[in-house]
């Protein structure tokens, strides 16, 4: 193309692109926005594969820390748990409530839940979200520094059900 | 020589990750060409026709009551779709089939559109699947490239009584 004449624009303009495109992929700059939950100090069991390309059904997505576009409001972006991935059963009532009711996650949907289950609007409340809305998978921490590291596992493991 | 020959590789390496980058952004950010498939659209997109969709729409918030977009499927996410949007977040929709004798409505939720496909008898759109929510729309089609007998813009909605105005 023969309007990219000077390097020094071509040099600007590739820099650019690229930084868009890193951004785009939003595994960096996604992950200093604010979570619901709270990340404590802890070695994980399973080894996490710090990838960018993640979304591909063959990874498993249960047990990670996903960014979704919030159903509510396309706008912003939450940050929660993957519990259950299409077909699972999960526990759709609050762990205070008496009487559990269970239900299967729609095909093309994830079954989000936070970690503070107190204090969290997730699943439990708008329901199973599509897989489309999914942005990106969180897997290191690197603020605060007496924190760096990778994320530990969920502190309810008594959400995900075996099947 | 050596050295010709490495200039030449990295100078072709270079301009090929610059196009690339900018080749993305173009994509992500303005648009791209579509092939359509399928006959949920009919008479409005044919099956196997070219269309022109455009991505700004979607960056800004301002797609619109009876824009036709390109959506990811609810269902399956690795798949497209292509359907007319009938009602934006609180807008009133009919959710019944217009063979049904009871009609039946709702309010579309906070964050969601209501999609169906022009073609009403053979179209899996929202009165199957529901409201899908408005992240999941990836670009709005603004222009038909193929056929070049139907060269132009888009018609307009041939189903106008499935937009309520409440």
């Amino acid at each position: 193309m023969a309007f990219i004449s000077s390097e020094h624009w071509q040099l600007k303009g590739s820099l650019k692109c690229f930084i868009n495109y890193i951004n785009n992929k939003e595994s960096l700059q996604m992950y200093f926005k604010n979570c619901v939950k709270n990340y404590t100090l802890s070695k994980t069991e399973e080894t996490k594969i710090v990838d960018k390309n993640f979304q591909q059904k063959e990874v498993s997505l249960i047990g990670d820390i996903v960014i979704v576009k919030s159903p509510n409001d396309p706008k912003s972006k939450i940050c929660k748990r993957v519990i259950g991935l299409e077909g699972d059963k999960v526990c759709t009532s609050n762990p205070s409530d008496f009487l559990k009711s269970h239900s299967y996650v729609p095909k093309g949907h994830v079954w989000l839940e936070g970690d503070n289950l107190r204090n969290s609007t997730d699943s439990r409340c708008y329901g199973p979200v599509p897989y489309g809305l999914i942005r990106g998978r969180i897997c290191f921490k690197i603020w605060p520094l007496n924190d760096f590291g990778f994320l530990r596992a969920s502190p309810n493991g008594h959400r995900f059900l075996d099947d």
